[in-house]
């Protein structure tokens, strides 16, 4: 009996597999998770050129000032900037000369400072580039920490004092849980979204994965083949194994790649790159939360597909099955706000959103476990009672062509079947 | 061991809107092909679904091969539905051992047995590519082997041989042959009187869910009696129809076919149509089952009416 059972779950397992979708999914989901941490950081690092500029000074009281202090700026203890000389002659023979340079490729801006630099305050810069962010706020904050300088002389106060005494606050959030402190660096909540989107898109896609497998078999009619070798639970069990252990699959390699890319980011790095908190629990979490909601919603998404004869007809059924998930999606905003208050106890303890929230909260605090319990509890009896359900519409359904189902009808096969 | 392969006891099956099967009763000895017949809608495959249990049944009982209907007897039949049930996407080899394992074969075995069976089918060739790229064909033999790889002894086919051109319904014919003389039985429903006449040797007919007709080929065949004449002649025949114990005349050009009222004498027809027409041809001929079949629906219908 098992033997067949096995057939049915090695022969799904295999078929998800080897699909090219699966192969991708898998193998990319880890590299660009691992692209969306480290590259942005590698990218605008210190792995860049020294930038070729110069300084236009009208005002002609900040030139050497400027000059030094732009050399003097360093990202991650690198400097950026090679001051060149601004040239000979009139204001307007000299920026007509740097544009021609810039524009050249001599030059990858020069900065021009008026008049009334001092003054009004103002200054602006002319480059080849000008996305670059991290370069030019650091051009932005040595000019204005000059003229700053310059104003505070003016009105008789000493520079150095008044930076002294006005310089920023340390500030450092620091997470406390059973495990320890953990200072984050504000990109905790930005990973427990994308964990959150991860875990949503990839419940509902093997739940359709699941539907369009029983619609398949269905309208191939390779249903009957199989009712006539084995029990339509034993199908319907082996369906959901086999997929369900292809799903395990991805989200294992995705797991441990995200366990290596957090072990590795905990090393020695270029820059400080800033890496969310990826614990065991978590991770067991990730896994978890997935088979769970796997199993609640592929069950209804299979009793969808044994109930009508084509994809298109099921998207009808297939929306109300997709609400609650999204529900807990646009949920998320109110758990992170307060995640241990009531409302947010009470959705996480909703078993169609429990997949889903619980998982974020745990991400975000460590809830107490009795709650974390008593949402397994709730789970568990709600993917017992729907399979209980999409077994008994499978049975039946599997078999009947033609018409679309009503509601009734459905409810009518749940009785007799 | 019961000497009965398959045994329905007054099975019956509704659904909401119809009685598909009603109170039907049958029996096929072991190592026989068996014909079930009946029009579309007659209730053939709604039978066969409920001996595979894949419908269950309102009431009566089903017995395979001399037990009651349950899942381990069940492994030793094997079932090739109507429309081709196979997974497109997938390799033909990993198909047919799977669909065996759905049957309790174990893989080694299975692999074992199919190379001989693609061999004589003619598909060795395509034993690693997917089931998709065979033709309808193919596909058609490809769902046979998925339903005599494991052994059955039962062997249950709906409407085996559509699809198939006449070079594959010979080679099928020849199988199932085969099957039968190592002792299988062979259950099949069909439109195609004449592949039923020349292959079975009981055939049963069904028509809204009843049957109507059930024996031998030779007593079903008795029972409509050597009644009906083939005559070839040289002449104007119109005059046949008016003949006394002529019951209905089918010209088809070269020749006529008479049928005889009950209790008339073909030799008084010869000795009448002899009197006036050159006769090249006179033959007392068996029904053709196409006729029965025709005859007992088109009745049937009228009592029903």
């Amino acid at each position: 009996m098992l033997s067949k059972l096995r057939a049915v779950v090695r022969r799904e397992y295999l078929e998800r597999v080897r699909s090219k979708a699966f192969i991708i999914g898998t193998i990319l989901g880890p590299i660009l998770m691992g692209a969306l941490m480290v590259v942005p950081v590698l990218v605008t690092g210190s792995g860049g050129k020294l930038l070729q500029v110069a300084v236009l000074d009208e005002s002609g009281v900040l030139q050497s000032q400027v000059e030094e202090a732009l050399r003097a700026a360093r990202r991650d203890g690198e400097p950026r900037f090679d001051v060149q000389p601004s040239g000979e002659g009139t204001v307007e023979a000299r920026i007509a000369a740097l544009r021609k340079a810039v524009v050249d490729g001599g030059l990858d801006g020069f900065l021009l400072l008026p008049e009334d630099a001092v003054g009004a305050s103002a200054a602006s810069y002319y480059g080849r580039t000008v996305s670059n962010q991290m370069d030019l706020s650091l051009i932005r904050e040595k000019v204005r920490e000059v003229v700053v300088s310059h104003r505070l002389a003016e009105a008789g106060l000493d520079p150095g004092q008044v930076n002294d005494l006005t310089r920023g606050l340390q500030w450092r959030t620091i997470r406390l849980s059973e495990e320890g402190e953990r200072e984050d660096k504000g990109v905790g909540i930005i990973f427990a979204i994308i964990l959150l989107m991860i875990l949503y898109a990839t419940i509902l896609m093997w739940g359709q994965i699941v539907m369009a497998g029983v619609i398949e078999e269905k309208s191939s009619r390779v249903i009957e083949v199989l009712a006539a070798g084995a029990p339509p639970t034993q199908l319907l069990a082996g369906k959901l194994l086999g997929v369900g252990a292809a799903g395990l699959t991805q989200f294992l390699v995705w797991s441990l790649s995200l366990l290596v890319i957090s072990l590795v980011a905990a090393g020695p790095m270029p820059g400080n790159i800033p890496m969310p908190e990826i614990s065991p629990l978590i991770l067991f979490s990730f896994v978890a939360f997935f088979l769970l909601g796997f199993a609640l919603y592929a069950s209804l998404y299979a009793a969808i597909g044994a109930a009508v004869n084509t994809i298109q007809e099921a998207q009808q059924f297939v929306f109300p099955v997709i609400i609650p998930l999204v529900l807990g999606l646009v949920c998320f905003p109110v758990i992170l706000e307060s995640p241990d208050g009531g409302l947010a106890v009470v959705l996480s303890l909703i078993p169609l959103l429990t997949p889903l929230l619980m998982f974020l909260r745990i991400m975000v605090l460590t809830p107490p476990w009795w709650q974390i319990a008593l949402s397994l509890v709730f789970l568990g009896a709600s993917i017992w009672g729907v399979l209980w359900v999409s077994a008994r519409i499978y049975r039946v359904g599997i078999l009947m062509y033609g018409k679309k189902p009503t509601f009734p009808e459905l409810m009518r096969w749940v009785r007799h079947a | 061991m019961s000497d009965r392969a398959l045994v329905l006891k007054g099975v019956s099956k509704s659904f909401a809107d119809h009685v598909a099967v009603r109170d039907l009763s049958l029996e096929v000895p072991r190592g026989s092909v068996f014909g079930l017949l009946g029009p579309n809608g007659a209730g053939k495959t709604t039978t066969l679904r409920m001996v595979l249990n894949i419908l269950g049944v309102d009431g009566g009982a089903i017995e395979i091969l001399g037990r009651p209907a349950d899942q381990a007897v069940r492994d030793r039949v094997g079932y090739m539905p109507e429309e081709r049930g196979l997974y497109m996407r997938m390799v033909l080899e990993e198909q047919l051992v799977f669909m065996a394992a759905i049957k309790g074969i174990g893989r080694k075995e299975a692999t074992r047995r199919l190379g001989p069976w693609l061999e004589r089918l003619g598909l060795a060739d395509w034993r690693k590519r997917k089931t998709g790229e065979l033709s309808k064909g193919m596909q058609q033999k490809a769902q046979f082997i998925a339903t005599v790889l494991h052994e059955p002894d039962l062997i249950i086919m709906d409407e085996p041989m559509s699809g198939l051109d006449p070079v594959g319904m010979d080679v099928m014919r020849d199988v199932m042959v085969d099957l039968s003389r190592r002792g299988a039985t062979i259950v099949l429903s069909s439109h195609q009187m004449d592949t039923v006449e020349r292959l079975c040797d009981r055939v049963a007919l069904i028509d809204k869910g009843e049957k109507v007709l059930d024996g031998t080929m030779s007593e079903v065949k008795a029972a409509h009696g050597k009644n009906t004449v083939v005559v070839a002649f040289d002449g104007d025949g119109s005059f046949l129809g008016s003949l006394p114990g002529v019951a209905k005349v089918s010209d088809f050009g070269q020749y006529v076919e008479i049928k005889m009222s009950d209790g008339a004498d073909p030799q008084t027809l010869l000795g009448e149509v002899a009197a006036r027409l050159r006769i090249r041809r006179f033959e007392i001929v068996e029904p053709s089952l196409h006729d029965i079949f025709v005859e007992t629906v088109t009745g049937h219908g009228k009592e029903a009416a």
